[in-house]
C-alpha cells in the first residue's frame, strides 16, 4: 500500500506541467522581430540565422518570442525551426573557434564571391584530368553563375500569395 | 522493503531536484527519445560537434561541383530555356531559405533528360530531370521533390554514405595542386563512389525517411501544402509499373508504399496543410510553356 503511495507521488511529480519556456531557433536568412503579427508591422530588431529565442505566445503561424537580449516581438512561425540549424565548417580551423552565425555567415559570403568567378581551380583542374569536355566546363558556369537574391524570393513568394505573404 | 527505501530515496530526489518541473528522470530519459524536444536540443548539440569535425565547406563545394560535372556526363546537359532554370531556382532557393541549412548558397537545376530522378550534389547543387518534372503539377509538389534533396544536402548524406573513402580518411582537403598527385586519384575514386551511391545503388533508406520528412517541414515552414509530397509519390506510384526504373526515383529510393504511408502518419503534424498555398497557375504557365 505504501509503495502505490509512493508510486503515486512519483506519478504526479513527473505529470506535473512543464513550466520550461520552449525554445525555438532562427533558421532563415532575414527574419525580423515584428511589432505585429504581419509581414508589414514594423521591424523590432533583426534575428540572425541561428539566434535562439523563447516563446512567450502563440501556437499557429505567428509566434511572440522574446530574443536572448530581451527584446519581444512576433516572427512568423515558418522561419523558426525547434531544432538548431546545421552548423557550417569554415576553411582552417573549423573547430569550435568561430560562432556559429558567424562562421555561417562568413562562408556563404566567401562562397557566393568565389563562385561568381565561376569554377574553382580545384575543379577546373579535376575537369583537365578527367578530360570533361569543355561544354560541359560551361554549362557548370552558367549553372554557378545563376543568383537569386532575397529580394527576388521575396518578391516570388509575394506574387505567388505563399507564407507570410498569405491572405 | 530494500524496494521501497530505493522508491522513496528516489521520491526524495526529485522534491530536492533544483529543477521546477517536469523532473529531471524524465528529462533525461527524453534525451534518448529523439522526437523528444531534448532529444532534438541533443541531436542539435551533437550535429555542431560532429559537422565541426568533418569536410570544410569549401572541400563540400569542390566535391559537389565535380559529381555534377559527371551527372551532365550521365544524364545530359541542362535544359536551355532560361525562364525555366530562373523558375525552379526561385522555387529551390524559397524552400532552402527555410532548411535548417539556408545560408549557404543553393543551385536548382533542370537536365534535359528522361529519366525520372532528381539527386542533390555535397555543398548545395541539386538536381531535377525534365522526365520529373513532367510528372509534377503543381509548385507545391516541385517544392515538395526539392526541398527533399535539400534536406538531404543539409544533413549531408552523400558524405555520409562515403566515410570509408580513402580521401576522407587522409587530410580531406584538396587544392589545385594536390588534386595532381595521389590525393588527387583518392578524391576521383570518392567521387566514383558518389556516383554510385547517388546514380546505382541509393542512400540508405532512413536517408531517405529522414530527407521526406524534411520535405514536409520546410514546405510547410514555406508555406507550401506539405501534402504535395504524398502526391507527387502517388503519381510516381502510378507511372510505376510502366517504368523501367533503371536511375530513376524508383530503383534509388525505398518502397514508394512505405514512403507514403510514413509521410501520411506524420502529415498530422501539420492539421491546418490544406489551407496553404499550392500555386497551379503560375506552375501551369511557366512550366507546361516551356514544354512546347
Amino acid at each position: 500500500m505504501k509503495k502505490t503511495t509512493v508510486a503515486l507521488l512519483l506519478l504526479a511529480l513527473a505529470a506535473a506541467p512543464a513550466l520550461g519556456a520552449e525554445k525555438r531557433w532562427v533558421v532563415s536568412e532575414g527574419t525580423a522581430l515584428k511589432a505585429e503579427q504581419s509581414v508589414t508591422a514594423a521591424s523590432v530588431a533583426e534575428l540572425p540565422v541561428g539566434a535562439e529565442l523563447t516563446v512567450v505566445e502563440g501556437a499557429g503561424r505567428w509566434l511572440k518570442v522574446r530574443s536572448a537580449n530581451g527584446k519581444e516581438g512576433w516572427v512568423y512561425a515558418g522561419r523558426v525551426s525547434d531544432t538548431a540549424p546545421v552548423a557550417e565548417v569554415g576553411g582552417g580551423d573549423g573547430l569550435f573557434g568561430d560562432s556559429m552565425q558567424k562562421s555561417q555567415i562568413n562562408t556563404a559570403k566567401a562562397d557566393s564571391a568565389r563562385s561568381i568567378r565561376g569554377l574553382s581551380p580545384e575543379v577546373a583542374q579535376y575537369a583537365k584530368q578527367r578530360g570533361t569536355p569543355e561544354s560541359l566546363k560551361k554549362e557548370l558556369d552558367k549553372i554557378l553563375s545563376r543568383k537569386v537574391s532575397d529580394k527576388e524570393v521575396r518578391t516570388f513568394l509575394k506574387e505567388g500569395k505563399i507564407g507570410e505573404y498569405a491572405q | 522493503m530494500k524496494s521501497f527505501t530505493m522508491t522513496l530515496f528516489l521520491a526524495l530526489a526529485c522534491l530536492c531536484s533544483t529543477e521546477a518541473h517536469a523532473g529531471w528522470q524524465d528529462k533525461l530519459q527524453n534525451l534518448m527519445n529523439p522526437e523528444s524536444k531534448e532529444g532534438k536540443i541533443l541531436s542539435g548539440a551533437t550535429q555542431v560537434v560532429s559537422s565541426s569535425q568533418e569536410m570544410t565547406y569549401a572541400t563540400e563545394r569542390t566535391v559537389g561541383q565535380s559529381l555534377a560535372l559527371e551527372s551532365m556526363q550521365r544524364f545530359g546537359k541542362p535544359v536551355s530555356n532560361e525562364a525555366l532554370q530562373k523558375y525552379v531556382n526561385l522555387v529551390g532557393n524559397a524552400v532552402a531559405r527555410n532548411s535548417r541549412r539556408s545560408t549557404i548558397p543553393y543551385q536548382f537545376v533542370v537536365l534535359d533528360s528522361p529519366v525520372r530522378n532528381a539527386f542533390a550534389a555535397p555543398g548545395g547543387m541539386v538536381f531535377i530531370s525534365r522526365g520529373l518534372l513532367d510528372v509534377v503539377e503543381n509548385e507545391a509538389e516541385l517544392a515538395a521533390v526539392l526541398a527533399h534533396e535539400v534536406g538531404h544536402v543539409a544533413e549531408k548524406h552523400a558524405l555520409k554514405s562515403i566515410r570509408r573513402a580513402q580521401f576522407l580518411q587522409g587530410v580531406g582537403t584538396i587544392s589545385a595542386a594536390t588534386m595532381k598527385g595521389s590525393e588527387g586519384k583518392k578524391f576521383e575514386s570518392m567521387i566514383g563512389d558518389l556516383q554510385s551511391t547517388l546514380f546505382d545503388k541509393g542512400l540508405d533508406q532512413g536517408m531517405e525517411y529522414e530527407a521526406d520528412l524534411a520535405a514536409l517541414e520546410t514546405t510547410y515552414r514555406t508555406g507550401y501544402d506539405p501534402a504535395a509530397m504524398i502526391s507527387v509519390l502517388q503519381k510516381l506510384k502510378k507511372l510505376e509499373a510502366s517504368d523501367s526504373g533503371k536511375g530513376s526515383w524508383f530503383s534509388t529510393h525505398p518502397p514508394l508504399d512505405e514512403r507514403i504511408a510514413r509521410l501520411s502518419s506524420s502529415l498530422e503534424k501539420y492539421p491546418d496543410h490544406a489551407s496553404l498555398a499550392k500555386v497551379s497557375a503560375r506552375f501551369a504557365k511557366t512550366v507546361k510553356t516551356a514544354k512546347k
